[in-house]
Order: C-alpha cells, then sequence, then structure tokens
C-alpha cells in the first residue's frame, strides 16, 4: 500500500491516468467541500513506492471529479463546486487552458467518453447533463430529465404519458430531488451515457435519438442514487448504488424501455423498481463511489462513508438466475480497505498497472494506492 | 450551508422540512376536507338536526365534490364525536350506509373529546401508513344543540372523587381556563382583546368568502313559531332552509364591546362568553388514502399528513395542551416552530390559546388567520376535522400548517400537514 497526504484538502476523485501507469490526478477540496478553495493534485507513482506531487492546481471553489483525456495525456478535466468545468493541461502551469461554465450550480462528476476519445460528460447539482468537446466553448449538448418530479417512485417520462395524475403541485421546491450526482458514458458505445439522480432513478440516455432518454427506473427504492457505472465486459450491464447502502447490479435489457415500440405500442412507465441480477449488502453508511474493474468482468470496487472500500464478485450467471447464486454462490465481498479515517469519496483502478491495484481518495486527506485481495476469486 | 445539506441527506435518512415536502408513493394523502356551516347552538339554523344528518348531508357533499372517486374504495371510516351515547356508534354507522358509503366500509366512532376529529383522522392515516387499508374516510360531528347538557356532566363514583388527583378531570373547563390565566397572569384586558381579534378575522374570512369552498351547504328543516293569528294552527311550523354560512362571526366586535360582558364561571373571573368558544353544530370530513392510490384513480390531492401527537398534561390546566403538542409533534416531523406557515389552534378560551402562543413564541399572525373557535363555534368532536378543512385553504402549495387543540380531562394534541 501506497499513500499520499492532500494535506489540508480533503478528496474528492481520484483517477488513474490512461495513458501512463503511475499518474493519478486527484480532485480535492478544502474544508470537506462544504466551503473554500479546490485543488488538482496531479501525482506519479516512483519507483521506491513513494507518491509524490508533480505539480497542482488551485482554484476557487472545492473540486468534486476529475477525468483524464483520452486523446490527450497531459490534459485531464475538473468538476468544480461553483458550476465551472475546467480543463487543465500538466505542462502549462497554474492556469487551466480551458473553463467552461454553464451549470448553475455543483458540478458533481465528469467523465470522458472512452469510445469516441473526443467528448466528454458532466452531471450536475443542477439537475442537467451536458456533452462537451474540449477544443469547443460551449457544450454540445443538454440532457434534462423532463420528469414530473412531483412523485418519486412513479416517474412519468418525457417521452412517456403516464397516468393522467391530476397532482395540484407541478412546481417543488425541492431542489435536493433535482440534482444529478454521476453520468457516465458507455464504454460499448460512442453515444451511450447513464446518469445516476438523487430522485433514485438511473437514466439510460442515446445522444443519437431525437428523445435521448431510453431508459428510467427507480433503482433505490426511493434513496438517493449517488453512483452508476457500466461494466466493462457486459454492455448491457450496469451497476449502482447509494444512500440504500447496497449496490445494485442491472441487466439493461430486462428493463422496460420508456420509449414505445411497435409490440408495445402504449409508451409504459416504471410504478416499482424493477429487480436488480445482483445486490451487495456491506457497506454500513451510503456508498459514495463504484468502479466495475477494467480487467476482470465480475469484480467491482466501491468506496463509502463507512470510511471503507469493497471490492466485490459479481458471479451471478444471468443464464441460470434460478439456481439462486446470489445465496449459494461464492463469497461476493472479497476484500475491505479499511485504511481510511475518513469518509471515502473516491476510488478507480488502476488500468496499467499490475491488474487489481486500484486508488481510492478521501476526507482524511489521504490517498492510498492499494492491491485489492484475493483478486482471482 | 446547501451542500452540507445535501451532503448530510445521504448520511441521515431524510428529516426536516425537506423530508416531510417529499412526495412518496406510501405517502397518506388527503383528497378531500369538507365541512359544514357552524350554527349556533340551540338556536342556530341546525338546532333541529341530528348529528347523524349532518353527517349525510357533509358525505354525500364530499363524494358530489369528488366526482372521480367510487366510494367502494373506502375501507374503514372513522368519525369523532363527544356528546352521543357511545360516541354515535350506532346512528354515524347508518348515517354513512345513508349517504352512499357501501357497507363494506367498516366504522368506528371515536371519542378523545375536543380532538375527536382530529383523532379520527389519525386513526385513519395511521391504518393506511401500515398497509391496514388503502383508503378511508375520517371526520367528526357534533349537535351540540341536541346533546349538550347536564346529562353529559361527568358522573365519578366516590372513589374518583376522594382521589385528590382524579377528581380535577371533574373541573368545568371555563374554571381549568381561569387557573390558566391566574397561573399565567393573563389579564382579561388581554384575552378580550385576542378575542376580539378572533372575531375581526373571521368576519373579514366570511365577508371575503375564504369559507364557501370547504363548506358543504345542508338543507335541513327547522321548527320555527307559527306566527299564524290562526289559534288553531300548530305552534311551530317546519321550514326548510339551507345553511351554507357560519352563524358564530359577527361583525364590529372590539375588545371594549367584550369587556361588559359579565363573567361566567367566577365572580372576580376573566372568562365569559364573549371570549370562550363558542356552542356550536357542525360536522367535517377528511378523504385519506395511500398517495399510490390516488395518483392511480387520477383523484386529486390537497394535502400531504404528516403525523399526530396527543399528550397529557395536568386536568386542572387542560388548556395549556397545544404548547406541549405543538413541539411534540414538530419533534415527530424533525422542524421547528418557524418551518410552519399557519397553525390552526383552537380556541377553547382566550387565555388558554393566549398561553400557548406564548408559550411557544409563535408569531400571531400566523395562528388562527381565519379566525378561531372564539368566532366561529367549537362543535366538539367536530373540530379537528373543519380545522383540517380550513388550514388546506389557508396554505399555499408547499407551505406546513399544523393544528392543534386541548383537550379537557387534560391533553392536548397536535397534527402537521403539507399543503400540495
Amino acid at each position: 500500500m501506497l499513500s499520499f497526504r492532500t494535506t489540508g484538502y480533503n478528496g474528492y476523485g481520484v483517477k488513474y491516468s490512461p495513458f501512463y501507469d503511475n499518474k493519478l490526478a486527484v480532485a480535492t477540496a478544502a474544508n470537506y467541500g462544504l466551503v473554500g478553495n479546490g485543488r488538482l493534485y496531479i501525482l506519479s507513482i516512483n519507483n521506491d513506492g513513494s507518491i509524490s506531487s508533480d505539480t497542482h492546481y488551485d482554484t476557487q471553489d472545492g473540486l468534486f471529479d476529475i477525468a483524464w483525456s483520452e486523446t490527450h495525456e497531459n490534459q485531464c478535466v475538473a468538476a468544480s463546486g461553483d458550476g465551472s468545468i475546467k480543463l487543465f493541461d500538466v505542462q502549462v502551469g497554474q492556469f487551466p487552458v480551458m473553463n467552461w461554465h454553464e451549470h448553475q450550480r455543483e458540478v458533481f462528476s465528469v467523465n470522458w467518453n472512452m469510445v469516441d476519445k473526443t467528448n466528454f460528460v458532466s452531471a450536475s447539482w443542477d439537475g442537467s447533463i451536458k456533452i462537451w468537446l474540449p477544443n469547443r466553448q460551449q457544450s454540445l449538448l443538454t440532457l434534462s430529465p423532463e420528469v414530473d418530479y412531483t412523485t418519486m417512485a412513479s416517474p412519468v417520462a418525457a417521452t412517456a404519458k403516464g397516468p393522467a395524475v391530476p397532482l395540484s403541485n407541478k412546481t417543488t421546491t425541492n431542489t435536493t430531488q433535482t440534482c444529478i450526482y454521476q453520468a457516465v458514458f458507455s464504454p460499448h458505445s460512442p453515444s451511450v451515457v447513464v446518469s445516476a439522480h438523487a430522485n433514485s432513478h438511473v437514466m439510460i440516455w442515446d445522444l443519437r435519438a431525437p428523445h435521448p432518454l431510453q431508459l428510467d427506473y427507480v433503482a433505490h427504492g426511493g434513496l438517493e442514487t449517488l453512483t452508476i457505472d457500466w461494466n466493462k465486459y457486459r454492455s448491457a450491464v450496469i451497476a449502482s448504488s447509494g444512500v440504500d447502502k447496497s449496490v445494485k447490479v442491472w441487466d439493461t435489457r430486462m428493463i422496460e424501455s420508456v420509449q414505445p415500440s411497435a409490440s408495445a405500442p402504449m409508451p409504459s412507465f416504471h410504478n416499482a423498481s424493477p429487480a436488480p441480477l445482483n445486490q451487495f449488502m456491506g457497506h454500513e453508511f451510503a456508498v459514495r463511489r463504484i468502479s466495475w474493474s477494467p480487467h476482470d468482468g465480475a469484480s467491482l470496487l466501491s468506496c463509502s462513508y463507512d470510511m471503507s472500500c469493497r471490492v466485490w464478485q459479481d458471479h451471478m450467471d444471468d443464464k441460470a438466475r434460478f439456481l439462486g447464486a446470489r445465496r449459494m454462490g461464492p463469497l461476493q465481498c472479497t476484500g475491505v480497505f479499511g485504511n481510511h479515517r475518513e469518509f471515502v469519496i473516491g476510488c478507480d483502478w488502476s488500468m496499467w498497472g499490475e491488474p487489481g491495484w486500484c486508488v481510492s481518495t478521501g476526507w482524511d486527506e489521504m490517498v492510498y494506492v492499494w492491491d485489492t485481495p484475493n483478486k482471482q476469486a | 450551508m446547501e451542500r452540507l445539506t445535501q451532503l448530510a441527506s445521504h448520511l441521515t435518512t431524510a428529516k426536516g422540512v425537506s423530508a416531510i415536502k417529499q412526495k412518496n408513493a406510501d405517502d397518506v394523502v388527503i383528497v378531500a376536507a369538507y365541512r359544514t356551516a357552524l350554527t349556533k347552538g340551540g338556536k342556530g339554523l341546525f338546532k333541529d338536526t341530528a348529528s347523524e344528518d349532518l353527517l349525510i348531508g357533509l358525505v354525500k357533499g364530499l363524494l358530489a365534490k369528488t366526482p372521480n372517486f367510487d366510494p367502494k374504495l373506502i375501507e374503514d371510516v372513522a368519525i369523532g364525536n363527544v356528546l352521543n351515547g357511545g360516541a354515535g356508534a350506532f346512528e354515524h354507522r347508518a348515517a354513512m350506509l345513508a349517504a352512499g358509503i357501501p357497507y363494506s366500509a367498516a366504522f368506528l366512532a371515536i371519542n378523545r373529546q375536543c380532538s375527536s376529529g382530529l383523532i379520527a383522522v389519525n386513526d385513519i392515516a395511521n391504518k393506511i401508513l401500515t398497509g391496514q387499508i388503502d383508503v378511508g374516510l375520517a371526520g367528526g360531528v357534533e349537535s351540540m344543540s341536541k346533546n349538550y347538557g347536564p346529562k353529559n356532566a361527568p358522573q365519578f363514583s366516590d372513589l374518583l372523587l376522594r382521589d385528590k388527583e382524579a377528581v380535577k378531570c371533574g373541573i368545568p373547563m371555563g374554571i381549568t381556563n381561569e387557573n390558566v390565566a391566574e397561573k399565567y397572569t393573563i389579564d382579561r384586558a388581554t384575552q378580550d382583546a385576542f378575542a376580539a381579534a378572533s372575531y375581526n378575522k373571521a368576519e373579514r374570512a366570511v365577508s371575503q368568502g375564504l369559507f364557501k369552498d370547504e363548506i358543504i351547504p345542508l338543507q335541513v328543516t327547522i321548527e320555527v313559531d307559527n306566527d299564524s293569528e290562526d289559534d288553531e294552527a300548530d305552534d311551530t311550523i317546519k321550514k326548510t332552509v339551507t345553511v351554507d354560512t357560519d352563524e358564530g362571526p359577527r361583525a364590529g366586535v372590539t375588545a371594549a364591546s367584550l369587556g361588559k360582558i359579565k363573567a361566567a364561571f367566577k365572580k372576580d373571573g376573566t372568562t365569559h362568553a364573549g371570549n370562550a368558544s363558542q356552542i356550536s353544530d357542525g360536522a367535517g370530513a377528511v378523504l385519506l388514502m395511500r398517495r399510490s392510490v390516488a395518483i392511480k384513480h387520477g383523484l386529486p390531492i390537497v394535502g400531504k399528513y404528516v403525523a399526530t401527537s396527543a399528550v397529557g398534561v395536568p386536568p386542572e390546566i387542560m388548556g395549556v395542551g397545544p404548547a406541549y403538542a405543538i413541539p411534540h409533534v414538530l419533534a415527530q416531523a424533525g422542524i421547528s416552530t418557524s418551518d410552519v406557515a399557519v397553525y390552526e389552534i383552537n380556541e377553547a378560551f382566550a387565555a388558554q390559546a393566549l398561553f400557548c402562543i406564548e408559550h411557544l413564541g409563535l408569531d400571531k399572525s400566523k395562528v388562527n388567520p381565519r379566525g378561531g373557535a372564539i368566532a366561529l363555534g367549537h362543535p366538539l368532536g367536530a373540530t379537528g376535522a373543519r380545522q383540517i378543512a380550513t388550514i388546506l385553504r389557508e396554505l399555499k402549495t408547499g407551505e406546513i400548517g399544523v393544528t392543534s387543540m386541548c383537550i379537557g380531562t387534560g391533553m392536548g394534541a397536535a397534527a402537521v400537514f403539507v399543503k400540495e
């Protein structure tokens, strides 16, 4: 286990470089991200096992997430609490090379498109998702779930006509319900994004479609969905987690589309949460970030307010779900990393290093690089 | 500190204002809340109308105002009542059948004195929350004209009369209020000013037609003196009238005009007919269901039921009830007094209402903005349901309201609602 202390700054997001096996970018914020400055660290893991800071950038507001460019080895974008997104070039000192300010509230996630590689997606507490090109001043596209937020459990998607609900109140003042915590590009398609919403929803968007919203369901029983990720090996599989402490694995093919189709001309909507493929229980508080392994379609990393990171193995055989592998199969949680002394907010798998290595950061100002035990479970 | 609130919501089960304003499928919501006009006991237009007849008219009216609602969905009915024998268990069950509610809906008569109407709502809401039922009707009714009188005076056994504490439950309500006024030194002038304000607010609300929406007009027959010169004629004749206006409020009441009234309970007392609640007839009804059911059937949602509390207080100063019940229910809901936009606190007497407002430090403009029981009347079992009908029309969308009342024998009840 290697470590680095981001003194005075509490970690929010961490990512391995997609170009170098020893480079990390860490998004941090002073005062636990509640108020004050932010700092982006670019770290190098040295051959002697130490971690050193190559450079860092100070920002006016806390940084909540980070994404490396897939086309330029020195560039990364950071999501800021003031609603801005900043593109930094490691070789250009002190200031970002681009600054976009379109979101109205905290930007809480940025994610680079791994297939197309030219664009990235941001998700904000203002309730919108935006697609950006690094060399373009304005966003390319804004996705807003025009969902009837008057009910949390019975969504009526913009493209689907739900039951006639003469709810007297269409304008809810409860802004916390519109927050979007994370949006992630599919690693299998250049134009598909999945997003995690405060109103417990998970939504899948296809940027090519005239009505981009493809799928919309309640994932965590009304509690906030905080994080989401695509499985890198199974294109229809995603995992989500949030305030209900459980990590749920979903097969998106098993969830009814919100789009009317020839076979189902009546637009459909979900009254109840669909059944997940698998579910990992073990975290004691809300889960802040999950990530599927780039090396193994079954491994998933999660980090939580319970100060731990956990590694899970999804051995559900989706061809034989009736066998009840959930109960009888091998151990699901194959590793617990308990070195953090505060909330763990960000985590990522090493892409180019030895499979199984990962990095985590949190409110204890620590970045830990560690090897997941039992990775061949 | 919006950011802190947002992150805190990850760690705590949602509580507080944002939580109670959330709209979840398993919420208990109010689809309709109506009441009859409140008339003067013994001389008003309902003086010859039995409590069951008030209920029939009210429930019929409520169902007519909710045209998409199928009464077959009602699984349980709870009606609060204080003065009828057995709280009206027989006649009010029968009234439900007469009003068009099928026999399949169970019936329950509830009596927790002046809070009965609210406790009926509480009972139905709890049954919905636990999943026992999906849809229920709650309400309260009182014909003080027909049932108020010496026969309702408590009959205590010798054992009770000898018990120092128990006997306090028999103290007349007016005396308990004199006790409150004395203990907390609330002078008569302050009480009269409060009562006059109640009259003025009610008068304004009536003149602006603010009660029109919540009142279901009832057609009743009333016996009036026969003015005919013919000696053969009966002394009284029957007349049909439509009752759609509260009789309690009167114009031009001032603290000075109330100051002339003689104290009613004690020679040197402060409580009198003008600063105490009126004896009235009336009824209120509230249709409750789970939100998912309301949505499924396309019914309008006017409010969300959040919580109810009932607490005990010393019987000899029973009027302080709301001062203890309100903090209790607010703590349950995780909100503070300032989060509430409107309070409907039953004005059993001016002194007790004043004490509760002062004790809680409430903004007076938020309390009973349309007048209270001093001006409108207090048909005991109906009051709890009447307050809900009123407050849901006073609140603006998204605002939180609290209804509360003191309860004879020493209790207070309070409930939290959100207008939608």
